[in-house]
């Protein structure tokens, strides 16, 4: 602060020429930037790879330190907070119940309609080592690259919601565009309602909803989810709520970019499912305590579904021995294949038996 | 006598790499994975603080190239777009050396307002180039929380950096 005291070693404005330089240097800099911005990621993917360990260094003290002050803070309200989360945990133990329930009516649905499920969402959890939220910038820093099959993309949640985009990938690790980032547009879908709208950040903790279809009757509360709209993000994933803001309407984010150390990078980019193999237990008959047809009085009609034939009864593989290791891959390629067409489908509910060993 | 040659020698090197490794760790902690306000404010821009302090005390130790590879490196781990902050920093660099002066003569509450001003200078310079870049006007409200944090930070972090400067640089100034 004393500035007044120190001596000064150049004279003043003797570095006109540098800063001048310098100064064009910048200038050509942020072109190049906008014109060849890929130059600049790969550098900027070259350093984080590099300084992935030191952030790693800082990030453990400066964790372990927030975590003992925020628990000095929690001794103090340690009987209401085991109070309100024991209520809590008896609310969502009702939940729970009715999650499984809902579950298992819906796999049984799926079963019968021969739907084909949701894509299963493959995903890999990464620690956060680095964030900027800054005046022009939201973005975070994982430990996860390349070489874990991050690709540019893919959404990035946490156990309570989307949090952003990947957008630049080094070998090991990666970089977010938060949700509250200038750059980040998403397409949203906001239940009841199912309207579509796109969510724009711009750089306040609440996004605001753009795009907006006109007479669109819109009130505080209402879900904000993932529409899926353009294949680039999985859909159905838990964004936020609606809060009012004047005549617009804002998103409060579920998920806490701020706090979050661990979240998972969800590859969306994967072929469909296959719809399950029916099983015994499956079919409506069985599951009204009926007793099943007998697959062995059903004769196979083709040739095709002999093949199929082996893979079933356990009992038989497991008698098999090594002739079973032999068959099931290729057994179950092939049971796959024609449990995926409606007319397979369709017969399946007669011949059930066939398959029923590959439903899970 | 070459013990005292080399402890100049190792003395020069120190005054030298002091204000850019000072940088360097600016640059890390105001970009580190933990926020230091629990994520409610923008982080202190830590990296202007030594452009600043020694772009007063000690330019030749903060060359104009030196600033602004410092604000390479702060776009680079910000991740924001490129250049943005080391054209900013530069901005900075150009008014405290026109005005070191009157910059260098202030004190106390000065001599923050002084930071502030160079904060400003910086920030305007960064806003108006993310304007340009993007094609839309940024909010201001966040800027304007980041400079007043930047600026409550740069009292602490002057009395580290004048320590710093002391100890370690301080006894070259007879050879200036």
């Amino acid at each position: 602060m004393a500035n007044g005291t120190w001596k000064i070693a150049r004279g003043k404005g003797s570095a006109q020429l540098p800063l001048a330089i310098v100064a064009v240097l910048a200038i050509v800099l942020v072109l190049l930037g906008k014109a060849q911005s890929t130059l600049f990621d790969r550098i900027r993917a070259y350093f984080s790879d590099a300084a992935a360990p030191a952030l790693e260094w800082v990030r453990a003290p400066l964790n372990g330190a927030s975590r003992w002050l925020s628990n000095v803070d929690d001794i103090f309200v340690v009987y209401e907070e085991n109070l309100r989360l024991k209520d809590e945990n008896a609310r969502l133990r009702q939940w729970q119940n009715a999650a499984l329930a809902l579950d298992e009516r819906l796999k049984r649905y799926q079963l019968l309609l021969n739907a084909v499920p949701d894509p299963s969402l493959n995903s890999v959890t990464a620690r956060v080592i680095g964030r900027a939220t800054r005046p022009f910038l939201d973005t975070m820093i994982l430990d996860a690259g390349k070489q874990d099959g991050i690709k540019p993309g893919e959404a990035v949640v946490d156990p309570r919601g989307m949090i952003g985009r990947i957008f630049l990938t080094g070998q090991h690790t990666a970089w977010v565009i938060l949700l509250t980032d200038l750059n980040s547009h998403i397409p949203v879908t906001i239940a009841p309602g199912n309207v579509q709208a796109i969510m724009a950040g711009d750089n306040t903790p609440t996004p605001v909803l753009e795009t907006l279809a006109s007479n669109t009757a819109l009130k505080e509360g209402d879900q904000v989810t993932t529409s899926g709209d353009g294949g680039l993000l999985p859909p159905g994933l838990p964004v936020g709520v609606l809060v009012a803001d004047g005549d617009k309407f804002r998103v409060a984010l579920l998920a806490d970019p701020s706090t979050s150390e661990d979240v998972r990078i969800l590859d969306f980019k994967q072929p469909p499912e296959q719809p399950p193999a029916a099983s015994p237990g499956d079919f409506p008959a069985t599951a009204a305590g009926l007793k099943p047809h007998a697959p062995a009085e059903i004769p196979p009609s083709s040739p095709s579904e002999a093949d199929v034939a082996p893979a079933p009864a356990k009992p038989v593989a497991a008698a098999a021995g090594t002739a079973s290791q032999s068959t099931v891959p290729g057994a179950s390629a092939t049971i796959n294949a024609p449990a995926a067409t409606p007319q397979r489908g369709g017969d399946a509910f007669g011949n059930s038996g066939d398959n029923d060993d590959t439903g899970d | 006598m070459e013990r005292s040659g080399f402890t100049s020698t190792a003395g020069a090197i120190v005054a030298v790499i002091t204000p850019f490794l000072c940088s360097l760790i600016a640059v890390a902690l105001a970009n580190m994975p933990v926020s230091i306000l629990g994520g409610l404010v923008p982080p202190p821009l830590f990296a202007l603080m030594p452009v600043y302090f020694w772009c007063l005390v000690r330019p030749d130790l903060m060359p104009p190239a030196l600033a602004f590879a410092i604000g390479i490196l702060e776009d680079l781990f910000s991740g924001g777009p490129p250049g943005v902050w080391a054209a900013a920093f530069v901005a900075a660099y150009a008014v405290v050396d026109r005005q070191r002066d009157t910059f260098a003569g202030l004190s106390g509450i000065g001599a923050i307002l002084g930071f502030a001003a160079a904060m400003l200078v910086a920030s305007i310079t960064a806003y108006i180039i993310v304007s340009i870049y993007y094609g839309l006007l940024p909010p201001i409200a966040p800027l304007v929380v980041e400079i007043a944090v930047s600026v409550l930070f740069y009292v602490p972090a002057a009395i580290a950096l004048g320590f710093l400067h002391r100890r370690l640089v301080g006894p070259q100034r007879s050879e200036i």
